[in-house]
């Protein structure tokens, strides 16, 4: 019988080591690994729409894994950002503006319909405003959310929003700049409606200094939620689809109002970073099929691309066509979006 | 007398003693040396990536609205500090001193904020202080106090509290260490000659326990020097340098403007520390 000293055992060990990490062991991982893909999802309801909707049929079909990673559009380019030759990401969903500053950095790969089937159905002008490398999946359209308990006539219009918010009528929730939408979905969206565009956000700026003491700022889209069931305010600008989120979840006291100005369509992309794994491709193809995208709608209430679903009736009515809201002009506001932030960090306090 | 020679710890070499330290060493470089030279780098780099500059430095320590944020910071912090020692000095006497068998329970106490995520504890402020929340209802509604809501979310005042609320054990534990180990005859000795008990506290347990204070206030001041989750569910107009440099990468993406603000948050937090150690040591701890 051998016996087992301290220094037996680590040299053992230490050649058992070797032997797997040189052996079977070592090949059978990196085969394992280009099997699998990491994607993202956003938290929440939303996580549980990707596995369900993307996630899951994705598995079935390639027999391959696909791992979820939480978190936020900034943070995943970042990540790729860092490590562009190696990306920990697969597929990315992003805002549009995010997508199309990665896709002038050389960081993305184009998409086409020989690496897409589905891309055929998608709106060509989805894909052409993400300059090919890239194309919007969903979208939803940010309006005027409101609490029926204490909003009993609620504003038709953002002018009008605004002006019985300076009024004192009730405390708005408005998306904070902690929120990497915010200068889309409300300076540029107020600033429109109220006359001006991307060249002048001045009647943004200038409503805001009449609302500001009747406002409070939401960080993410869950502190708009718990803003109005807290009842620190009453009325917001949200989302179409985080709205009847809500309602479905049983916040049948929400509702939602699209104003008379046209809201904004607030959009996701998904994109693929260069030197991803292939397998990103037949995520991605699932994400753009009609079976896919119908779940995904029906699970979040938000619209989706591709031409050829058909929404049940209670979707149906609840959907704004992206035709009939206003598709934000990404690439100009990304080029003065510094400047907008900085404003508001001098003139609102918030 | 020869004091008796000190056991090795091993038969080995004495000589192999510092390499016990590497794993430390190599991973503070990994993850603390090498991040924070990179971060620096990007500070001075040039969007083109053409050179070197300092401009964002100039536009950080010139600029006044950003000279007003590293005020705020700082302030911030030092408001949390000072509430955080007010609060906990008497709490640790009575821990050390008085509290007996209950001593247990107040430190689970004490610490029980920390056990809940920092998330959850914001959400709870909300409940609590929403314009239609528990209490703003119970003061128009059930006790008819007061004819509107008190605002209380979105002011530096909740920003200050909810702070104070999950720093102050820090401080709390910090001095009751110290005082646990103040030796109660210098005490005695102080009131046999005749100094009240208000003066032997100020003259001997408050100076022996500085070093407590000190510790809890690095603690405090640096954590509440970062901190970033509260300001954003809770607001309060604050515009201080984490919120900033959260803001330049996520909605504005501008990582060289992040960086110098965060070099700018880190030397201040460094000189910050520096006086505060200078302080405590000469106040005689």
């Amino acid at each position: 019988m051998t016996d087992l000293t301290r220094r037996s055992l680590l040299r053992t060990s230490a050649a058992a080591g070797t032997a797997a990490l040189a052996g079977f062991p070592a090949l059978a991982q990196t085969l394992a690994q280009s099997r699998e893909i990491t994607v993202t999802a956003l938290g929440g309801v939303w996580e549980e729409a990707v596995r369900k909707s993307f996630v899951a049929p994705f598995e079935q079909k390639t027999g391959a894994k696909a791992n979820v990673l939480l978190g936020s559009p900034p943070q995943w380019l970042s990540q790729v950002e860092a490590n562009p030759q190696n990306p920990p990401i697969d597929v990315i969903i992003t805002t549009p503006d995010l997508a199309i500053t990665a896709a002038k950095t050389d960081l993305l790969d184009p998409f086409t319909t020989e690496r897409l089937p589905n891309l055929a159905d998608i709106p060509e002008e989805f894909t052409k405003a993400l300059s090919g490398k890239g194309t919007v999946f969903d979208y939803g359209v940010a309006g005027i959310t409101y609490n029926k308990k204490t909003v009993k006539n609620p504003p038709k219009s953002f002018r009008e929003f605004v002006d019985r918010t300076a009024a004192g009528e009730w405390t708005a929730s408005l998306p904070g700049l902690t929120y990497a939408v915010t200068p889309i979905m409300l300076i540029w969206t107020l600033a429109k409606a109220l006359g001006g565009g991307v060249e002048n956000v001045d009647p943004f700026f200038q409503a805001m200094a009449r609302m500001r003491k009747n406002v409070v700022f939401w960080g993410g889209p869950n502190d708009f939620f718990n803003h109005l069931s807290s009842g620190e305010a009453d009325i917001g600008i949200y989302f179409d689809g985080r709205t009847w989120a809500h309602v479905d979840a049983g916040a049948d006291w929400m509702d939602f109002v699209n104003p008379s100005e046209g809201g904004s369509i607030n959009a996701l992309a998904v994109i693929k970073p260069k030197n991803a794994k292939p397998l990103a491709w037949d995520y991605i193809d699932v994400m753009l099929s009609p079976e896919a995208q119908l779940r995904f709608a029906t699970m979040l209430n938000y619209p989706v691309t591709n031409r050829k679903v058909v929404y049940p009736d209670a979707l149906k009515r609840r959907f704004t066509p992206w035709q009939q809201a206003h598709f934000p002009p990404y690439e100009e506001i990304a080029k003065v979006r510094s400047s907008w932030v900085d404003r508001w960090n001098r003139e609102i306090r918030g | 007398m020869t004091a008796a020679p000190r056991p090795a710890l091993t038969g080995r070499p004495s000589i192999g003693r510092p390499f016990l330290a590497l794993p430390a060493v190599l991973f503070l470089l990994a993850f603390f040396v090498l991040p924070l030279l990179d971060n620096g780098l990007r500070s001075v780099v040039p969007a083109d990536g053409q050179g070197l500059t300092a401009s964002r430095y100039v536009q950080v320590l010139t600029d006044p609205f950003y000279l007003d944020s590293i005020l705020q910071t700082v302030l911030l912090s030092g408001v949390v500090t000072l509430i955080c020692a007010l609060i906990g000095y008497p709490v640790a006497y009575y821990l050390v001193r008085h509290a007996g068998r209950l001593s247990s329970l107040i430190i689970f106490l004490l610490i029980a904020p920390l056990l809940t995520s920092i998330i959850m504890r914001t959400y709870g402020w909300q409940v609590l202080f929403a314009r239609r929340g528990l209490i703003n209802t119970w003061l128009v509604q059930d006790l008819g106090l007061i004819e509107r809501p008190l605002r209380v979310l979105d002011t530096p005042g909740l920003v200050v509290a909810s702070l104070v609320h999950v720093l102050v054990p820090f401080m709390v534990l910090s001095i009751a260490a110290v005082l646990q180990g103040v030796d109660r005859r210098l005490e005695e000795s102080a009131q046999l000659l005749g100094a009240s008990p208000w003066r032997t506290f100020l003259s001997v347990t408050l100076p022996l326990s500085l070093d407590g204070i000190g510790t809890g206030a690095i603690l405090v001041f640096m954590v509440a020097n970062g901190s970033f989750v509260t300001l954003v569910l809770l607001g309060g107009g604050l515009k201080t340098l984490p919120l900033l440099i959260y803001q330049q990468f996520n909605t504005t993406r501008d990582f060289g403007l992040a960086s110098a603000m965060s070099t700018v948050l880190l030397a201040v937090a460094l000189v910050c520390l520096i006086l505060q150690l200078r302080l405590v040591r000469r106040s005689g701890a």
